[in-house]
């Protein structure tokens, strides 16, 4: 099958997120669509799904032009999408996610689930991949998951496969064994679309580049035609930011010292885990997400009680305390999840710069706010952070990814508390605002404060990390130093629990 | 009145027909709340299929005709609330609370509007539910006759509760109601809109609804008084929101709260004031919610 | 015209069409002349010799308006309390015991007599706070049941003990004539509506000036924000709550001080007060200035309706049942906190 993208644009409110953007996609071809974080790959692709309707431009199949109303008709037509955020049900056995839309049925509308049952054997056999259907999708591993998911699209035979950031949940190992299989749906004749911002997986695996950036098409080429060095600066318009660099000084005294810190929160469970911040450096967790670190999170920042162990904060010992007391005692934190957790999108600007501060002197006269220091406040954390705002009393909600982030970071570091707790400070949110922020969160370092970063971004770890301890299956599986990591190496003991088991 | 009173055969007899509303709108309810609709406007469905069971069954001189009817007038609230909360996104709360003062009013203006009378409508032209008897039931020890002789909507609601048993699990529109429920975005992406499951959901809990209503105006009596729901439709979403949705806890916890209302009956004129009896059902709920949240929240803490 | 103001313009009179339309039908159902019922249904609800038929609205404005304050309160902190009529229930009841059977000097009684129908209030929705922070049950569900016992109890209340058995209704005796609210001078209006004004001016201060309003509001927006950001989180559900029951114990007292002098079987509960208190709050998004207006808008209704059965024949449920359309049509475009976030768990608020 061959899939044409025609002058494709998407307009969300006043943002062109796709702007005129033509791509085609041939059958036994790997094709990676790489950019930035809002780059426009994702919702290039989702238009392509059905998932999004252009404002303007054609898709066409074969050269036949088709018009989408769902993802129902792309699927009928052979085009399936592995979602970043695996669309699954978790309460469900795989048959009952795989069949779910493409139910085969009986009369009266009961699903047929053995003739499902063995057409699944057939697809398993025939490609080489497999789990047990039998199983909830709750009870499985990420990558388990996501075989899943493609196991969903083969079942509709699907012709051509598009793939958002697949490799975003994997080890290096489980990468690998994706690519084999990407290797035979290839050779079978597929069409396959990989977006992704992993620009060496792409040197490994495609055969056709595509660059976007700001919602337009840099190039598209071969790999033979371009080079590393040629497709990032086409994704960066420019030249990679450069090299981070830490201050050469040593740590001082414990700020924060967690002792066989255990924790459950939703699935599995994390612990026991013992590590300990200084003063002046950096200790990045690396892992794979889902291996118990939300749930430690939690329990150090006191949202969560520990089931067992110890956390002690500058000698107070706040292992059962609530968050108030835990931010009391010389801790601030950058939530991963800014839309829910980092932000109260529906308040202004102001109001969620000053949460925190609302008692202080300098914000309240009695029972009544100062409204006047809370927008003085915002303004100068906007203008410290270079956030792009309206003005102080503007939505958070107009805000972009990237600036929401840099009000979250803005407020929790203008804090200025001995430790600082970061949980994927950079997820979704453009090159320049990671730099921002990576700058930032150093010059925390080098000023002598303690900075906890945990990131499901290996590379962010590895560049600012002083100390890098690897989380897998809820344990600590190493300790690495800024000079010993090494990305295989790391990547190595990364595992998330359950193998994904191969067919027989 | 000792526990003899409890299984006293006329005390058994009446305790079905106190369950079966609560069971049926129950139900209804669990379908709304798999799919992932907070409807807690069941006490005005139950309303409306009360009212309308009384119009069918009168004018159209059979108990069928009034069931049918009841049927169809929930159904009519259900689209409403597909309406005004899945097309034009409104808050299902608000929606809910809409929907019951809106059955509440309309109930009590039509009973004025079309019988002329205020308070109760109660005339011979009102065809009931006789029971049913059922020899090999009623033979069954103890249970006899609780199992026998009862309206053809509590066994239907017997039925009902296994159909929805194996259709979450087996059938196809269970399975959608259920992802859209959970995970309606992996719907999406399956290409299933979530919106029109919900909304067969509704259809379908005005169906049983109506059904609950239906059994409380020409099966337990054959009348029909302003508010008849009392509380039944609160009653049954807390079966709802304590089982999850699932259909054998929601019979089970149907058939306890149920019993309590049947007895709180029963107690009446034995002494205590009149409010203290009409009271129980809503201390039982009371009772056991705060039971079986504090045990659930002790589990996960 | 300008096509956006057009468009955005049309949506509204469309929905005003269809409540005329659906006032219509419920009026040709019984045949009503639609012109008395219409003069009926303004004179009612504005009119009368003396404007005593505005009076009478206003009046009940008062009750409704403070109802609404009362939701408001705990909606805009995103606490799902509607348990509003068992807390204004519980403190009508109190109050009027108190103003029935404590003796001393009459302004002092009724000062007595409000304190502890707000202090019941506030205790009546503090139980529903504790078995939702302490038990797991969910506030909306623990709220609305907690309705029907405090109804009962004071029926109970009201029928047997402290009955009034000479006059040959339900109901307590008068409150002292001392405790009795007075008139605004030159109408036949209580003072109570002062209270409200006063409460409602205390409402918007609380919300957008004080620490406690900015705590309470940032919850109901966000409330995992609001738990990472370390914003005691019971502490406010309680504080929320007890505002909230205690303006609704303040209505009781108000209603039975200034306009019934007793306390009878369903008072409070027959004409809806806290229900129309809640669907006026809903109505104008929560928006602290807008509430009064509301309330006074659902009071005309419910008051012209009195007149329309008069006048025209038609039910007086009419106002029910268009409150309850006006509402459907307005949840559509309800902005401000959304109430359906966390209503199914219980955790947090």
């Amino acid at each position: 099958m061959q899939a044409e993208l025609s002058d494709i644009t998407v307009r969300f409110g006043a943002l062109t997120a796709v702007d005129h953007v033509s791509l085609r996609f041939s059958a036994g071809e790997i094709h990676a669509v790489v950019g930035e974080n809002g780059a426009g790959k994702s919702t290039v692709m989702n238009v392509l799904f059905g998932l999004v309707r252009p404002a303007a431009g054609s898709i066409s199949l074969d050269g036949r032009a088709h018009v989408w109303r769902t993802p129902q008709d792309a699927i009928a037509h052979g085009l399936g999408m592995v979602h970043q955020h695996f669309m699954l049900q978790d309460s469900m056995t795989v048959l009952e996610n795989i069949v779910l839309g493409a139910e085969p049925l009986r009369p009266f509308g009961f699903v047929d689930f053995g003739a499902a049952r063995r057409r699944l054997a057939e697809i398993a056999s025939a490609y080489g991949i497999g789990v047990d259907v039998a199983r909830r999708v709750a009870d499985l591993s990420v990558s388990e998951r996501q075989i899943v998911e493609i196991l969903k699209v083969l079942y509709r035979e699907a012709e051509l496969l598009i793939l958002d950031e697949p490799t975003a949940v994997l080890t290096p190992q489980e990468t690998g064994r994706l690519f084999g299989i990407l290797r035979n749906f290839r050779q079978s004749g597929k069409a396959i679309v990989l977006i992704t911002h992993k620009l060496d997986e792409v040197m490994q695996i495609a055969d056709r580049v595509s660059v976007m950036r700001g919602g337009k098409l840099i190039a598209s080429t071969t790999l033979g035609e371009t080079s590393k060095t040629e497709i990032a600066r086409g994704i960066i318009g420019g030249d990679l930011p450069a090299a981070l660099k830490r201050a050469d000084t040593a740590p001082g005294e414990v700020v924060l010292a967690v002792e066989g810190l255990e924790a459950r929160g939703q699935g599995r469970a994390a612990g026991p885990v013992s590590l300990s911040v200084r003063r002046g450096e950096i200790v990045g967790i690396a892992g794979i997400s889902g291996n118990g670190q939300s749930q430690l999170i939690e329990a150090l920042v006191g949202m969560r009680a520990p089931l067992a162990g110890r956390v002690v904060v500058l000698g107070r010992d706040v292992t059962s305390a609530d968050v108030a007391r835990h931010r009391a005692a010389g801790l601030s934190y950058i939530p991963a999840d800014r839309q829910r957790v980092g932000l109260a999108l529906q308040a202004r600007i102001s109001e969620n710069a000053a949460i925190g501060r609302e008692t202080s002197p300098a914000f309240r006269r009695g029972p009544f706010l100062r409204r006047d220091a809370m927008v003085r406040f915002a303004r100068q954390l906007i203008e410290r952070y270079a956030i792009k705002a309206a003005g102080p009393n503007a939505r958070s909600a107009s805000l972009s990814g990237g600036n929401k982030q840099k009000l979250v970071v803005g407020r929790e570091l203008s804090r200025d508390t001995p430790l600082v707790i970061a949980e994927n400070p950079t997820w979704g949110v453009d090159i320049g605002a990671i730099d921002f922020i990576h700058r930032e969160l150093i010059r925390m370092r080098d000023s002598g404060h303690a900075v906890l970063l945990i990131s499901t971004e290996l590379d962010e770890v590895i560049a600012l990390s002083d100390r890098i301890f690897v989380l897998a299956d809820g344990r600590i599986a190493g300790e690495f130093s800024a000079a010993t990591a090494d990305r295989l190496a790391i990547g190595a003991l990364m595992t998330s629990r359950d193998q994904p088991r191969q067919a027989a | 009145m000792g526990f003899d009173m409890l299984i006293d055969p006329a005390f058994l007899q009446s305790v079905p027909r106190f369950v079966t509303p609560i069971l049926l709108a129950a139900l209804g309810g669990a379908i709304c709340d798999r799919s992932g609709v907070f409807n807690i406007a069941l006490e005005g469905f139950i309303l409306v299929g009360a009212f309308c069971a009384v119009l069918g069954s009168y004018f159209l001189g059979s108990a069928w005709w009034g069931a049918l009817a009841g049927m169809l007038g929930s159904i009519g609230m259900g689209l409403l609330f597909a309406e005004f909360h899945l097309r034009r996104r409104g808050d299902a709360i608000v929606v809910s609370i809409a929907l019951n003062l809106f059955a509440a009013g309309l109930t009590a203006y039509l009973l004025r509007a079309i019988f002329g009378v205020s308070g109760a409508f109660h005339d011979a032209g009102i065809v009931g539910f006789a029971g049913i008897d059922i020899p090999g039931l009623a033979a069954v020890p103890v249970l006899g006759p609780a199992l026998s002789g009862q309206s053809i909507l509590f066994y239907f609601a017997l039925v009902a509760t296994f159909a929805l048993h194996f259709g979450f699990a087996r059938h196809r529109l269970g399975l959608r109601l259920r992802a859209a429920g959970e995970n309606p975005a992996g719907l999406i992406a399956a290409g299933v809109d979530p919106q029109r499951v919900r909304l067969y959901g509704l259809i379908l809990c005005g169906a049983l609804c109506g059904l609950a209503g239906a059994q409380l105006s020409i099966a337990n009596v054959s009348l029909f008084v302003e508010n008849m729901s009392a509380g039944r439709g609160w009653i049954a979403v807390v079966a709802v929101l304590l089982t999850g949705g699932r259909a054998i806890p929601v019979l089970l916890i149907a058939t306890l709260f149920g019993f309590v209302d049947s007895f709180s009956f029963r107690v009446q004129g034995v002494g205590l004031p009149q409010q203290f009896t009409d009271m129980m059902p809503y201390l039982a709920t009371l009772i056991v919610l705060i039971a079986l949240s504090a045990w659930r929240k002790s589990r996960t803490a | 015209m300008d096509t956006a103001f057009m468009r955005r313009l049309g949506p509204w009179v469309a929905v005003l069409a269809w409540i005329f339309g659906i006032l219509l039908v419920l009026m040709l159902v019984v045949h009503a002349h639609f012109g008395e019922a219409l003069s009926g249904f303004f004179n009612s609800a504005f009119g009368g010799r003396n404007l005593a038929y505005l009076m009478a609205t206003l009046s009940r404005t008062t009750l409704i308006v403070g109802m609404a304050l009362s939701s408001m309160f705990s909606f805009r902190a995103g606490l799902f309390n509607i348990g509003g009529e068992g807390q204004l229930v519980a403190g009508g009841m109190v109050a009027a015991l108190v103003g029935v059977y404590l003796p001393g000097w009459g302004p002092l009684v009724l000062v007595c007599g409000i304190l502890a129908g707000m202090a019941a209030g506030a205790a009546w929705a503090l139980l529903a706070g504790v078995m939702q922070s302490y038990l797991g049950v969910p506030l909306l569900i623990g709220s609305l049941l907690l309705n029907y016992p405090a109804a009962y109890i004071a029926s109970y209340l009201v029928g047997h003990p402290f009955r009034d058995v000479a006059s040959g209704l339900p109901q307590t005796f008068q409150v002292q004539a001392g405790t009795w609210l007075p008139f605004i001078p030159g109408t036949r209006l209580d003072v109570g509506i002062v209270a409200i004004i006063v409460v409602a001016v205390g409402a918007v201060i609380y919300a957008n000036n004080t620490v406690a309003g900015y705590r309470a509001r940032m919850n109901g927006l966000a409330p995992e924000f609001a738990r990472a950001s370390g914003l005691p989180v019971r502490p406010l559900l309680f504080q929320t709550l007890a505002i909230s029951g205690a303006v609704a114990g303040l209505v009781g007292g108000l209603a039975v001080f200034g306009v019934s002098h007793r306390f009878t079987d369903g008072m409070l509960v027959e004409p809806l007060y806290a229900w129309t208190g809640i669907i006026a709050v809903l109505l104008v998004g929560m928006v602290p200035w807008a509430v009064p207006i509301s309330g006074f808008f659902f009071a005309a209704v419910e008051t012209g309706a009195a007149g329309m059965e008069r006048t025209a024949n038609v039910p007086q449920q009419v106002a029910l049942i268009m409150q309850a359309v006006i509402i459907l049509f307005v949840a559509g475009r309800i902005s401000g906190a959304s109430l359906v976030r966390e209503a199914e768990d219980g955790d947090g608020l």
